[in-house]
């Protein structure tokens, strides 16, 4: 059985859904002007056709307790997030059924409509559950009113030709949406992705980078200088502002972690600190690869970025073998001199494995960077790629 | 189809143009199927067979059209044929037939037009359809209302149309906003990454030219392994892969060369020098696509710390919630910057240290909001003499 294509880092997908997470709220917002706008608009309409004040009262509280179950999750999304995915859900099921409703007190084939208004509510929210709900809801819906209520949505002209049209357009319309709102979420997803891939793509360069570095220079970060300075700058700055040194505690713990002290000695040593104070102080070191060195290193690039507008939706921002203005003789080569130099590996960079390219080519993300010919070729004929590298490779092959 | 098909479910995978090119597809399958439908309902149409003749006969000429510009790769202009080939659905449904379906072309052209996100396409084309929706609303009322209507069925109608304009229209402002900010930070954080690259770069060339090796360009075995692939590759997808072997040797050659030297060559056709330009991102003597590919590719298999929640995280107020803990660490950061090298000097080596104005003035980027809080910036600010002379450059 073919697998789905996985994450190329794994490690990403906590953030994906943080960054998926934190514009659902801008979402909300919007379905909220959008409920209080079709709230006025309906009560509005009611009043000045003086519609029967329960049909118009109930409609109020409907339209009403939508509004109020939006606000209320908005702010308690801030504490927990999970408020934010539970309002998307319950805003999209209240949508229709305020929808059937209208169609039930109106009875008027101008409020078919409703339903795609409903749908169109629900897609804002771009999320595939939500779009499985919606789907149901407006299929189910539109056929249960079509056989059972059919005198709703009588106009004038009616006739068997009018029926079937409108049970064939309505089912290609909501065919449509299916698809297009699909289409929309994945490519949504595909912008998280590149985001959530380049974050990790980062921490792994900026290690990649230290440790050449090191390996190059053979040079280490003075840990005893840092230390010194630190401790005559938390000294003057202590004097400065009158107090006693307010530093050396932390300075003290924080040696002992960088001197690779285990937990338990330095929890003896100072007893006011506890497991958890360790974890997070951890992330205050700044030798080989720790947290702060990164801070600093991606400090110092912060100004080096000039990013002009019309690079923004530049397809050559995107690195990949498949450029559609390359030739199929270019991709081919593209692919087959990443496949050799993985092969080969260089120095700082050992040679990699087939299973462990043929995994992360075919099973990843990478394998959307290939020409679709080119990837089938390699799937089906990785053993062929391996033996022909091998062979190259073997001491007398080069010749 | 098979791999149309994994194409479409794989759209998250995929980058903008070839995204565009599956809508496009869809959208045609989409049009086609009404299209052989409407020969159906044409039957009932009010128009003469000639016309009926003459406006499926365009519909064909359409099709053809939006496939012919599909597979040149003509996108942008397929995606405008597709909304004009709607447009022309709904205007021969709405005024062919008094039935309440054709109402719902409006609908159906919008969410075509919804569907490719493009901004000034719905506000050109949508808006177009939305007008037209109102003006048929307003001027075919008998097809639309029941014997016993609501009383202003007519207007709910036209609110209820320019609603779901305005729904997407809203969706499409909002879609707009957020993928230029995502990519907008895209290709920030790959501009930095590339510079990390480029250090990258030089350290392995420093410990390639110290173990003696040889670069992958000048490898002959590399070059035969390149050379045989290409060739196994192409044969499987054309009649000989011989051919490529000469697109290899330019490869090779630009290397050797470089592109502007070749570029210049009046001798060599413009179809070598185009050709040349295109492989130019796959150099290895350089940072190049190809380059950062490998790296990026290759920090797969290298060992990582395990993942925290604040693993991209940057903020010292965030990763130091204490103000003491901040303080120390901003001292170790001013540290590490005066004192440790962090760009490329003007002789290309990666030895520039920053000086203590360079570090005030990188304090007081907008960019520090990504690291530090308004309050850190103004610790350091009124503390920079002693930042400066306790924690400035050794010696």
């Amino acid at each position: 059985m073919k697998r789905e294509p996985a994450r190329v880092f794994p490690e990403i997908e906590e953030y994906r859904e943080m960054l998926e997470i934190k514009h659902l709220r801008a979402k909300n917002h919007f379905v909220l002007l959008l409920l209080a706008l079709g709230g006025i608009l309906t009560i509005l309409y009611m009043a000045i056709t003086h519609y029967q004040l329960a049909y118009t009262l109930s409609l109020a509280v409907a339209f009403s307790a939508l509004i109020l179950l939006n606000l209320a999750c908005l702010a308690y999304g801030r504490e927990n997030i999970r408020f934010n995915q539970l309002n998307k859900f319950v805003t999209t099921l209240g949508v229709f059924s305020v929808a059937v409703a209208m169609i039930f007190i109106f009875q008027s084939p101008s409020m078919l409509s409703l339903l795609f208004i409903a749908y169109a509510i629900a897609a804002f929210y771009q999320d595939r559950k939500v779009m499985l709900i919606s789907n149901v809801s407006l299929l189910f819906m539109f056929l249960a009113l079509m056989t059972n209520f059919r005198d709703f949505f009588k106009v004038e002209n009616t006739s068997a030709e009018n029926d079937f049209g409108l049970y064939f357009f309505v089912i290609i319309f909501i065919s449509l949406l299916t698809i297009s709102q699909y289409i929309m979420i994945k490519q949504k997803g595909f912008f998280y992705n590149q985001i959530a891939i380049s974050r990790e793509t980062e921490f792994r360069n900026i290690d990649f980078m230290i440790d050449m570095c090191e390996k190059a220079t053979g040079s280490k970060i003075d840990t005893k200088g840092y230390f010194a300075a630190a401790e005559a700058f938390s000294k003057a700055l202590s004097e400065k502002i009158g107090v006693d040194d307010a530093f050396a505690g932390k300075l003290a713990v924080l040696k002992d972690l960088e001197a690779g002290t285990k937990y338990e000695r330095i929890i003896e040593k100072h007893p006011e600190v506890a497991a958890d104070d360790l974890d997070r102080m951890s992330e205050l070191l700044f030798t080989g690869r720790h947290k702060l060195r990164k801070v600093a290193i991606k400090m110092s690039r912060a100004r080096a970025v000039d990013v002009h507008r019309r690079e923004i939706f530049s397809e050559t921002q995107f690195k990949t073998f498949n450029h559609p203005s390359d030739t199929l003789e270019i991709k081919i080569i593209a692919f087959a001199i990443f496949y050799a130099a993985l092969k080969r590996g260089s120095a700082g960079m050992r040679p990699l494995s087939e299973a462990e390219i043929y995994d992360a080519i075919v099973h990843t993300d990478y394998y959307f960077y290939n020409d679709p010919a080119v990837m089938r070729i390699y799937r089906e004929n990785n053993a062929v790629f391996d033996a022909i590298v091998k062979d190259a490779f073997a001491p007398e092959g080069g010749k | 189809m098979k791999n149309f098909l994994r194409r479409v479910v794989n759209t998250d995978f995929l980058p903008m143009n070839e995204v565009r090119k599956i809508k496009v597809v869809l959208v045609m399958t989409f049009l086609l199927i009404v299209t052989a439908a409407t020969i159906g309902f044409a039957f009932y149409f009010d128009y003469t067979n000639a016309v009926k003749i003459a406006v499926m006969a365009v519909f064909l000429f359409g099709s053809g059209l939006i496939y012919l510009l599909i597979r040149f790769n003509r996108i942008m202009a397929a995606i405008h044929v597709t909304i004009i080939y709607t447009i022309a659905l709904t205007m021969f449904y709405t005024q062919g037939t008094d039935s309440f379906y054709a109402y719902l072309f409006f609908y159906i052209s919008l969410t075509v037009i919804v569907f490719y996100q493009e901004l000034y396409i719905f506000l050109s084309y949508g808006t177009l359809v939305l007008g037209y929706g109102i003006f048929y609303i307003m001027f075919h009322e008998a097809n639309l209302i029941a014997p016993t209507d609501i009383l202003g069925s007519v207007y709910a109608y036209v609110v209820l149309l320019v609603l779901f304009y305005l729904i997407f229209l809203f969706q499409s402002m909002n879609n707009e906003k957020l993928y230029t900010d995502l990519n907008l930070e895209w290709v920030k954080l790959n501009q930095v990454i590339g510079s990390y690259q480029d250090f990258t770069l030089f350290h392995l060339e420093e410990i390639r030219k110290k173990s003696k090796g040889v670069p992958f360009y000048e490898d002959r075995a590399f070059r035969k392994a390149v050379d045989e692939l290409s060739v196994f590759v192409c044969e499987q997808l054309k009649d000989r892969g011989k051919e490529i072997t000469n697109v290899l040797d330019l490869y090779i050659y630009i290397h050797e060369r470089g592109l502007a030297k070749i570029i210049e060559n009046e001798e060599l056709s413009v179809s070598t020098k185009k050709i040349a330009n295109r492989l130019d991102k796959y150099l290895l003597n350089r940072r190049t696509d190809m380059v950062s590919i490998l790296m990026n590719f290759f920090t797969r298999f290298r060992s990582t710390d395990g993942y925290r929640p604040n693993r991209y995280e940057y903020h010292l107020g965030r990763l130091a919630p204490s103000t003491a803990e901040q303080v120390i660490a901003l001292a170790f950061v001013y540290r590490y910057l005066a004192n440790e090298p962090t760009a490329f000097d003007h002789y290309g080596q990666p030895d520039k240290i920053m000086s203590h104005e360079e570090i005030c003035q990188l304090f007081a980027a907008p960019e520090m909001d990504e690291f530090l809080s308004d309050g850190q910036i103004a610790f350091f600010k009124e503390n920079a003499d002693l930042f400066r002379d306790h924690l400035g450059r050794k010696g």
